[in-house]
């Protein structure tokens, strides 16, 4: 049982954060779905203070911002997933959604809370990343409403645990609309393909002109602590052709640079053997498609 | 009214459940939705340790918490007696715990945030003892005992052994049951074989997951009778069991079953938390519910039994099967519960679901601090099935025949009594084996599949059959297998059928109300079914074993006789004609031979109503035929009647991941008669998932005494995408005991997909794995080894 003493709903961004610079001890609930089961179980406590920040208009909507797209924090998987802006410029975020747990859970569940749960399994985490995203964040702690971004990589610290600072709130999340030429690729391996956690999950993408792939982004979900960069398997691709050498190369580099743990989903070993399957066969699917 | 009336049936039909409406509109009212006025909360408190003597308990602070009524120990409890089918487990602990999920307080409070705020308060001290996770362990010579007698300190233990028969009684050493079989000489069959197989099948912990958890609710009344609301199976043989829990008189203890959300087996034993919810009630003078959560559930209820099996056995060149030899080790847990008892089923499977002349069969049940099991769809013979119909492909390819004539050459014939004793009265096992291989077109996929198998590509195709017997005709457990029936009708011309077979979502009600209307000739609508309340309704054995639509059906069919007679008597008077020319159909009494209409049946009950010697009310009662019992060898017959069935599994493994997807599943089963086609479906159908769950994705993994997924993120289900396409096919036998011909089918479609699909990946991969489940690290870890062989 955890004894709340209170309950807050800001309508404005800027009421949500001087609130939160007041009151110090709060816990912010977007759609709920990582919050309450965790609190459920007993792994998250609750702080004095509940916020729903469901009723903030400034954390919705999904626009188009110079060569951006800015995807509101409480944005839901569901609307992310629909939205003309998405589907045109990062199907590699529909195709990730096509995975998020199931129809009930994309309604209520938002990308600022995928985010900011920080989960290394995480569904959104590694497209996000291999598309280049940063994330806003909102916070007053003086007189004027102050803002900062930050590339996904960094906002990362380990499992729950981000750069968030207490009394900031994650705004948005943007995306540079990708060049000419640009190829994305996202696997989540589960053992089942509905409402399943990531045993693996990875993200490929670059730019493929002449035959070559540049611009190579590479990052690899469930491996360890946080959402991961693939920086070793970049290097194996980076300028070359998708050839069988190079593909081959490429995956024994993924194989050998994640360092996952065993747990109850699936052992080190066997999670090392997915990332390089996987990315192989990644890699030879955008090979024979482009 | 109509003028003439032809004869209409509703045997065979798709018939939507009775309970249909209630339960699709989100308007069924299990136990969690029952409160009674003035009740109070439950809650148990559960071992830290997974083996450890219990120094003290400390209640003290939780009993000072406001709103706490009752706290309790076993201190508390001095009369309690052990439970269970050994009588080895004392609902709240005395000096020891044997397992993660024991009991040691209970708590009854306000609400169910102070019961758990409560429990926190108790304080216990432990000192740790060695754990047995491994049961081969448990067997060593130095083994610590997980029941010892007990002695010294626990001198209270004396009286209670004393206390009318039942007694705790100590173990000299871990082994709970054993059950050995033999039939014929097994050396003599391995001498005459040309090929023989020997090899060790592991078979894993899972667990039910009804989607209602268990819960009770239990009160007394100012005269101290008992009346409990509970999710029971088996409420007439509860009934008795909690009186000598108890110390009662049985006939002071009512139970009523709410709408229960899954039984699957799980509900055939009494938990520790049963007795523990009517302590708390005794000592608070108030009702107490008790109801699980989801992890509670994962927890502390029983599992299907894991165990490990070695079977050797062998064939001729021509494909007569010679011998088998079985041993088998049962993980028993901490208890001792029906799981210990599945051998009963698994030497059927060994020794008389195909023609083998030499058995030899012993198995072990051993404590480990481990879940315990209880029984679970198929009791036994998932595990029994898996190892058999590998053993008979492997056999197969030895000899160089192809598993369906293999299968074909040594299936039984109706008529046929096997050397334990079973009496196959109709049997369409033959004609199920080839059903499903011609629907499936199984040879042809089975040939073309071992030939692509050496080329390359990242997936593969395989197919794999197998076959099961099971008792569909009750079962023989108890000395009796009855069920009693009361028929009222009332002034309308509707029916009120009382039975004491109970309904957990398998569909009994409304398979026993066609029964009637097949008899009275009244439509479905007239008829309601009476099944939970041991007051009202007359005895039954239980939901177990198939048993229902066999047993209760023709039990029913049995009142709805009587009172067909006497209406068709009352009508031939009043009309002045023969009852054996009358003929009840749609609510009227008609002419057999044309259908003319003679009255409706509303106005005969009515003008019976009047008259002085008419009752509307009868009663019978059905216990299967009398039948050879088995002996003290378990030779004898075991059931009035056997279910048969053949299922064709298609898969496809990811060689890169070791995924393996179910494709399809043909499957033919000898069901006796179709009752409810609709109903049949549903239940075979549920039971190929529960099987697939099995087979593939469902593991309640257990390290060293610890359950590590208790919760559906990582205790895998299978989702609706998973499933395969299903055809399914009826065979037809027309049993002639079971009600309209039919035979139980409750079990049987979930005990042949494990072992179908082991037979499937082999034949995609070359592959052959005797461990479950095949979650596709299993799978692809196999396949490499394979690999680096080659
Ligand atoms: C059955 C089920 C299946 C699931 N399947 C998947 C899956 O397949 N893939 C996957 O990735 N996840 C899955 N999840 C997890 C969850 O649904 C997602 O992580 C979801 O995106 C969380 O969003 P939310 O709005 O519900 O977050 P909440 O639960 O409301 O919040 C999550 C955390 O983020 C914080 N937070 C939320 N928004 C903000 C903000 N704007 N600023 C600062 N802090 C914030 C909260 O305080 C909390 O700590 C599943 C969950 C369930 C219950």
């Amino acid at each position: 049982m955890t004894a709340l003493d209170n309950y807050v709903a800001p309508t404005s961004l800027e009421q949500a954060v001087v609130q939160l610079q007041e009151l110090g001890e709060v816990t912010i609930l977007a759609g709920g779905t990582d919050l309450m089961p965790q609190s459920h179980a007993g792994r998250v406590k609750f702080k004095r203070t509940l916020m729903n920040i469901r009723r903030i208009p400034e954390l919705r909507g999904i626009v188009r911002e110079g060569d951006a797209i800015r995807i509101g924090a409480l944005t839901t998987i569901s609307e992310m997933m629909a939205h003309p802006l998405v589907r045109e410029h990062l199907p590699l975020l529909v195709s990730a959604g096509d995975h998020f747990a199931s129809d009930q859970i994309r309604n209520a569940g938002t990308v600022g809370g995928n985010i900011c749960n920080a989960s290394p399994a995480g569904d959104t985490l590694v497209p996000l990343m291999v598309l280049d995203a940063s994330v806003e964040l909102a916070s007053k702690p003086d007189d004027t409403l102050f803002r900062r971004s930050m590339p996904l990589p960094e906002f990362f610290v380990g499992p729950g645990k981000t750069r968030l600072a207490p009394a900031e709130l994650l705004t948005a999340v943007r995306v540079p609309i990708p060049p000419k030429g640009f190829v994305a690729r996202f696997h989540k391996f589960g053992t089942r393909p509905a409402l399943d956690i990531s045993a693996i999950s990875i993200g490929v993408a670059g730019v493929l002109k002449d035959g070559k792939f540049s611009q190579v982004r590479v990052a690899f979900g469930a491996v360890a602590p946080t959402p991961v960069c693939g920086c070793a398997t970049q290097e194996a691709l980076e300028g070359k052709r998708l050839d069988a050498a190079t593909i081959a190369a490429a995956a024994k580099a993924a194989q050998d640079e994640v360092h996952p743990i065993s747990d109850v989903r699936a052992s080190a070993w066997y999670r090392k053997e997915m990332i390089h399957n996987m990315t192989k066969r990644i890699l030879e699917d955008v090979s024979a498609n482009h | 009214m109509p003028e003439t009336i032809q004869r209409d049936s509703l045997i065979g039909k798709r018939i939507t459940k009775l309970d249909a409406p209630e339960k699709a509109g989100g308007k069924t009212r299990y136990i969690q939705d029952l409160d009674v006025q003035g009740q109070l909360y439950g809650k148990i408190l559960r071992s830290a340790r997974v083996h450890a003597r219990i120094k003290s308990i400390d209640t003290a602070a939780a009993k000072a918490l406001p709103g706490v009524h009752a706290v309790i120990t076993a201190a508390d409890v001095p009369y309690q007696r052990p439970i269970g089918v050994a009588k080895d487990h004392f609902p709240l602990k005395t000096d020891r715990v044997r397992s993660l999920r024991d009991e040691i307080a209970a708590v009854a409070a306000e609400t169910e945030a102070i019961a758990e705020a409560a429990l926190k308060l108790i304080k216990v001290e432990y000192e740790d003892l060695p754990v047995l996770a491994d049961p081969n362990d448990s067997l060593k010579p130095d083994a610590p005992l997980i029941h010892p007698e007990p002695h010294g300190a626990t001198a209270k233990h004396d009286h209670l052994k004393q206390a009318q028969g039942i007694a705790y009684r100590g173990k000299p050493d871990n082994i709970a049951m054993t059950f050995d079989y033999a039939q014929g000489d097994v050396a003599a069959g391995e001498r005459e074989s040309d090929v023989v197989f020997e090899d060790t099948f592991h078979l894993h912990y899972v667990t039910h997951c009804c989607m209602g958890v268990s819960g009770i609710i239990a009160e007394f009344d100012p005269s101290g009778n008992l009346l409990m609301y509970s999710n029971t199976q088996v409420p007439f043989l509860h009934k008795r069991e909690f009186a000598e829990i108890l110390n009662m008189d049985p006939a002071r203890i009512r139970i009523i079953q709410p709408p229960i959300g899954g039984g699957f087996g799980s509900k055939l034993d009494i938990y520790p938390f049963e007795p523990i919810t009517v302590f708390l009630a005794k000592a608070t003078g108030r009702p107490v519910k008790l109801v699980f959560t989801r992890e509670e559930e994962f927890l502390a209820s029983p599992t299907r039994q894991p165990v490990i099996l070695t079977l050797r056995s062998g064939c001729r060149k021509d494909g007569t099967l010679t011998f088998r030899t079985v041993s088998t080790l049962h993980d028993n847990g901490a208890y001792t519960s029906w799981g210990a008892t599945t051998p009963f089923v698994m030497m059927q499977t060994i020794s008389s679901l195909y023609r083998v002349p030499h058995c030899l069969y012993h198995t072990k049940a051993v404590y480990t601090n481990n879940p315990y099991a209880g029984s679970f769809r198929g009791y036994g013979n998932l595990q029994a099935t898996f190892a058999v119909e590998q053993h008979m492909d492997m056999m197969a390819a030895a000899i160089g025949m192809d598993p369906l004539a293999f299968r074909l050459k040594n299936a039984q014939d109706s008529g046929e009594v096997t050397p334990q004793g079973m009496h196959f009265k109709s049997c369409g096992f033959k004609e199920c084996l080839s059903t499903a291989a011609e629907a499936s077109g199984f040879l042809a996929k089975f040939k073309a599949n071992e030939a692509d198998k050496a080329k390359p590509g990242r997936f593969k195709r395989g197919v794999g059959m197998a076959s099961m017997l099971h008792v569909g005709g009750g079962a023989k457990i108890y000395p009796s297998d009855g069920c009693g029936t009361i028929l009222k009708m009332d002034d309308f011309g509707s029916v009120t059928l009382i039975t004491g077979a109970s309904e957990i979502g398998q569909g009994s009600e409304t398979v026993l109300a066609q029964l009637v209307c097949e008899e009275l000739g009244v439509p479905l609508s007239a008829v309601r079914v009476i099944n939970n309340d041991t007051e009202i309704t007359p005895w039954d054995v239980g939901v177990h074993a198939s048993r229902t639509t066999f047993i209760a059906g023709n039990s029913a069919i049995g009142a709805a006789k009587k009172a067909r007679g006497k209406i068709l008597d009352a009508a031939a008077k009043m009309a002045g004609l023969d009852a054996a020319d009358l003929d009840l159909r749609a609510g009227h009494i008609v002419e057999a031979k044309n259908g003319t209409v003679v009255m409706t049946l509303a106005k005969l009950l009515r003008q019976l109503h009047f008259s002085d010697k008419a009752e509307l009310v009868v009663t019978s009662f059905y216990y299967e035929p009398p039948s050879k019992h088995q002996d003290k060898h378990f030779k004898g017959d075991v059931s009035a009647a056997y279910a048969w069935a053949t299922q064709v599994v298609e898969v496809e493994v990811d060689t890169d991941t070791g995924i393996v997807r179910l494709l399809k599943v043909t499957g033919a089963h000898d069901v006796g008669r179709i009752l409810n086609r609709l109903g049949l479906e549903g239940q075979i159908e549920g039971g190929i998932v529960m099987g697939q769950g099995y087979a593939l994705t469902e593991e309640l993994m257990v390290e060293n005494g610890v359950v590590r997924n208790p919760g559906f993120r990582d205790y895998k289900l299978v989702t609706a995408p998973e499933i395969p396409e299903m055809d399914v096919r009826f065979i037809e036998t027309m049993d002639g005991e079971g009600p309209q011909g039919a035979k139980g089918v409750g079990e049987a479609p979930a005990i042949c997909i494990a072992a179908a699909t082991a037979n499937a990946i082999h034949n995609a991969t070359g592959v052959r794995i005797m461990a479950l489940p095949f979650t596709p690290e299993k799978v692809y870890r196999a396949l490499k080894a394979k690999d680096q062989h080659h």
